[in-house]
């Protein structure tokens, strides 16, 4: 092509742009997003996602089953931290029904949804890697301690990934002291294996020229967008429901966000989550050493449990990001219109936004990193 | 299921909140309704709410600059759009409802309630979301179209009226091109 | 070692599959190349002469089309063993005894699959080419069988006096193939990964050519039979230590430890440190250092030189491998069938037997390059210890009992020692460096296409010339291999 300055005297070459669907079937889209994706080369310059192909009707589900019975259902939400999606609607029905949840079971709470996080944190390192290419080294090694942390799991709720542990107005089961102290083993030994995957990642050339300078986010655009959780931390907001708007026992705990001071790239939201784990693993710690004896729920669990009228919001800080709950509840067994304002789902509608005039080899690496759980989107 | 939200206890009128007297300095006239949970609830009329947010937004001292979701729920009456507003630098929380009667909304078409995607991105995919689910059509949306159900769906499932075909997931649903 | 018990394992598997590939081969060529001709010989007849030279002609091109299918089935389960030890799994552990079958098991799986070309793709093209992927490595193998067999007689046929130029020219072909391919896929996703596997072939192959290039540079042969015999005699000869660089050390240290009568008579007449000072005075480095003839400028010229050597061939064969790795799709460079961009690039339309071939071809490109890594750069089929170190160990009465062992054996032509240690060396060598590729493709994720052309065009190939050039000037100041 000649330029501006050049007189163009070769008959111009006709450049079409290309339209490439990725996905719902591609390796890489975890799960089932489709992409449609405008390229100029190997340059993307729009993209169109295409959401829904795991839609399942949470919310529909939430106004036509008891509250029993959909207190099951939402650990499907969001498949990898179950815990929050469980805790948000707990937390948005107490709220509304006003009734006191006993302070084992907050600690308790606090514990395993922060276990949850260093799970899901986990997971999305080992699929962030096979994202980037590295298909058969490293990916497997994140998946050794979160095997230790499901099967802590198994042991108290029954259930490695659908846990229904927490329920209005408490949790479901008291904890053994074997459990406590295998937890506190784990709790002891995480911070050295972090400090493995550091060592291969994150001095890693290659990963360094992958990630460094790519997909910036602006903290304004991300402010605009709505964007929560490490995406948005890493990009200089301090914005951590866990400090900012304080519920359960968080304010007594001591740990403190990690907040950058300039545009986050796909670096920065990687090692804001590795400091994440961190420090998620010294919640447990200290929720380990501070946990009081006492009853685990303040309401009783049983079929016809009942919310008390009135509507109201809550919100957690899951893994993603601000996962919210907003409840109408007209006193009978099940909710008159639950919305779930999912971190996955706002987090998402940026993509198109980070990926313009990004090569298409890094769509991978750019979406990888703002941790979107496909579930989570579509419901 | 058909049964509405049970009537609050009548309170005593209160006076406007923070954000309500705040909207009234700058001449938006707003309805405070009951507090849901202890935060500031008010009620807004459509043509009022791209003004309003816009000095919510904006405004140095109130900075409601987080929109964290844009709910659409079918009451007994009318259709809500719900609006939770948030701040990343305060701790200002408000939620701002417009209501649009059903006996306002022509037989056939959909409630309108204004966009506010051309100023607020984050407003984007929960407008088209409850467009989706609740049917309440947003104008002035650059790209109003269903985001989780497929694109011929017929109706919109979480209004309270809805009924599924029987056939619609048969690919038989009259209608369908599919 | 907590993974012990697994590397075990892969060791015992290893060696038994080992056996298997060797045994199949060796029969078969023996059968062919030996035995047919021997019964044969009896008869005194035309006929007869011609069917036994044919028999021998065709023994190379038989025990590569036996060798090369066993063996890619091995490398798999061994590359997928090799990982699963990495990333703290146990690998396939099912199929046969502890998985030993595993990959027969996947072969007989993919040729019993539905053969299937998409809609709309060119049938044609996309039947030809995994073929045109797949032939070159088996006749692009050909020369090096030659170097690999310690010249045996049986394949001294397929020795070329241009050998590596051949070798090089057959192993750039296979792009054509994955062009082919990924464009007669009608599937976007694999013609962007060929087209991708194009560029990166490009850019690649030149720093790969360059490396081996200097190399035969240094030896002053294309001829693959003759680099590898250059090498003979130990590691220090070898032309990843400065391709006989090191000799004049050899020799020293042979005459310092060598226990024979005429040899401690010619070490007391030259003492070790005049050995060394006669192999590290080249005449050229005299010159250079020839401010009124000063042997010792000369001794520290020519070290210097030997040193840069070195250092530059060493160079060269880094560069090699990455070229390799680059030539050959593997990670890091595995752009052409990226999983997470291209789904699986220009194979992503491929199944059954035609994918197969694929897979089939790709671990036999690796298990071609290394070997040209070894033969170019350790020795070939050449022990690494040297005579003077062997002797010293009992190396000559290990080998005469082997010879007493396989006497046997020997009589019936079946075995022919030197043949065999060779290429008993050769498998060691080449599976070290399989394991090194493995090990890379364990550890590193994938580089971007821009940064991949990049890293080839403004790193690779300038640091390539640089050795190059450098290897010209240095190697006039050392005595290497030509011209002793």
């Amino acid at each position: 092509m000649a330029t501006d300055t050049e007189v163009d005297l070769t008959p111009r070459l006709k450049t079409d742009e290309m339209l490439i669907n990725m996905g719902p079937q591609h390796p890489a889209t975890h799960g089932v997003l489709r992409l449609i994706l405008t390229l100029d080369g190997e340059i993307v310059r729009h993209t169109e996602p295409i959401l829904g192909h795991l839609h399942r009707a949470q919310e529909w589900q939430g106004q036509n089953r008891t509250w029993f019975q959909y207190q099951a259902l939402i650990d499907r939400v969001d498949y990898l931290s179950g815990m929050f999606t469980s805790w948000a609607m707990a937390r948005a029905a107490e709220v509304v029904d006003g009734c006191e949840v006993p302070e084992r079971a907050e600690y308790l709470r606090v514990m395993v949804s922060e276990m949850n996080r260093i799970t899901s944190h986990l997971l999305w390192l080992g699929t962030y890697l096979i994202d980037l290419g590295a298909m058969f080294g490293f990916p497997f090694y994140p998946f050794r301690e979160r095997e230790k942390l499901l099967e802590l799991f198994e042991e108290i709720a029954g259930q490695r990934m659908m846990f229904n542990y927490i329920r209005i107005g408490g949790v479901m089961r008291n904890p053994k002291d074997a459990w406590l102290s295998k937890l506190k083993k784990f709790t002891e030994e995480f911070p050295d294996r972090v400090d493995e995957y550091e060592a291969i990642v994150t001095e890693n050339p290659i990963f360094l020229k992958r990630t460094k300078g790519i997909g910036i986010l602006r903290k304004e655009l991300g402010m605009d967008y709505g964007i929560t959780g490490p995406s948005i931390r890493a990009s200089g907001v301090n914005i951590d429901l866990r400090r900012t708007k304080p519920y359960s026992v968080y304010p007594k705990l001591k740990f403190d966000v990690p907040v950058n001071d300039r545009d986050g790239d796909t670096f920065d939201r990687y090692i804001f989550r590795i400091r994440e784990m961190r420090q998620s693993n010294e919640i447990i710690k200290q929720c380990l050493d501070m946990l009081p004896q006492g009853e685990i729920s303040g309401k009783k669990q049983i079929a016809g449990l009942r919310v008390k009228a009135g509507e109201g919001f809550a919100a957690v800080e899951s893994p993603r990001g601000t996962l919210g709950c907003y409840i109408i509840s007209n006193g009978s067994d099940r909710a008159y219109r639950i919305k779930w304002r999912n971190p996955s789902f706002c987090n998402l509608s940026i993509l198109p936004e980070l990926l313009k005039n990004h090569p298409i080899a890094d769509v991978m690496a750019i979406f990888g990193s703002i941790d979107v759980i496909l579930p989570d989107v579509d419901r | 299921m058909s049964e509405t939200p049970a009537a609050k206890p009548p309170e005593e009128p209160k006076g406007p909140g923070l954000c309500g007297q705040f909207l009234k300095d700058h001449g938006i006239a707003t309805n405070r309704l009951p507090d849901s949970c202890g935060v500031e609830t008010i009620e807004i009329d459509g043509a009022h709410l791209e003004a309003a947010m816009k000095l919510l937004r904006g405004s140095s001292e109130i900075k409601l600059d987080y929109l964290v979701a844009v709910s659409g729920v079918d009451s007994a009456d009318t259709f809500d759009s719900v609006y939770q507003l948030w701040s990343y630098t305060n701790n200002n929380e408000l939620i701002i409802k417009v209501r649009v009667k059903k006996t306002d909304v022509v037989e056939g078409q959909l409630p309108l309630v204004p966009s506010l995607s051309r100023f607020w991105s984050a407003a984007n995919w929960h407008e088209r979301e409850t467009y989706d689910l609740v049917g309440i059509r947003y104008y002035g949306h650059p790209y109003l179209r269903r985001i989780l159900n497929v694109w011929d769906w017929d109706g919109h499932p979480l209004r309270r009226d809805y009924k599924q075909l029987v056939d619609s997931l048969n690919d038989k649903a009259p209608g369908s091109f599919r | 070692m907590r993974n012990g018990a697994e590397i075990l394992k892969l060791g015992t598997l290893t060696i038994t599959w080992w056996c298997i590939i060797f045994g199949a081969v060796w029969i078969a060529c023996y059968l062919v190349g030996v035995a047919i001709p021997m019964l044969l010989s009896s008869y005194d007849s035309d006929a007869a002469r011609i069917t036994a030279e044919t028999c021998r002609a065709l023994t190379p091109i038989l025990s590569v089309l036996v060798f090369i299918p066993i063996n890619a089935m091995f490398m798999v389960l061994f590359e997928r063993r090799g990982l699963a030890i990495f990333t703290v799994r146990l690998g396939p552990n099912r199929v046969g005894p502890d998985g030993y079958l595993q990959t027969a098991a996947d072969a007989v799986k993919l040729l019993f699959k539905e053969d299937i070309t998409p809609h709309g793709a060119d049938a044609f093209m996309f039947t030809l080419a995994p073929i045109v992927f797949f032939a070159p490595s088996i006749f692009g193998a050909m020369p090096l069988l030659a170097a690999v067999t310690n010249y045996h007689e049986l394949f001294q046929i397929v020795n070329l006096p241009t050998g590596i130029f051949f070798i090089l020219a057959a192993s750039s072909v296979p792009v054509v193939g994955i062009v082919m391919g990924g464009w007669a896929s009608n599937n976007k996703y694999s013609l962007v990964g060929g087209l991708r596997s194009a560029a990166q072939a490009i850019s690649y192959e030149i720093p790969l050519v360059l490396s081996l290039v200097t190399i035969c540079l240094l030896a002053g042969s294309l001829d693959v039979v003759e680099i590898m015999k250059q090498q003979a005699g130990g590691i220090l000869n070898w032309n990843i230590l400065g391709g006989g660089a090191l000799r004049g050390l050899d020799s020293a240290l042979a005459l310092k430890f060598s226990n024979s009568a005429p040899a401690l008579q010619e070490l007391s007449a030259k003492s070790f440190d005049q050995v060394l000072k006669t192999a590290y005075s080249d005449p050229a480095a005299a010159a250079l250092g020839l401010v009124a003839g000063q042997d010792s400028m000369a001794t520290i010229a020519s070290i210097i030189a030997v040193v840069v050597l070195m250092a530059c061939v060493l160079i060269a064969a880094g560069l090699y491998m990455t070229g390799a790795c680059a030539e050959i799709n593997r990670i890091p460079f595995d752009l052409p069938e990226a999983e997470s961009e291209l789904v699986s690039g220009y194979n992503t339309e491929y199944s059954g037997i035609k994918f197969a071939i694929f897979f089939l071809a790709e671990f036999t490109n690796l298990f071609v390059v290394a070997s040209i890594f070894v033969v170019m750069f350790l020795g070939g089929g050449d022990c690494p210890v040297p005579a003077w170190l062997g002797n010293m160990l009992g190396g000559p009465q290990m080998a005469s009992a082997i010879n007493q062992v396989l006497s046997p054996l020997i009589a019936i032509k079946f075995v022919d020692p030197p043949t065999l240690f060779a290429a008993i060396w050769v498998i060691l060598k080449v599976y070290g460096i399989v394991f090194f590729a493995v090990l890379v493709r364990g550890t590193l994720p994938r580089f971007r296409i821009d940064q991949l052309m990049d890293f080839g065009w403004k790193r690779l190939i300038p640091l390539s010339l640089i050795v190059f050039v450098l290897v010209v000037f240095a190697r006039e100041f050392v005595n290497v291999h030509v011209g002793s």
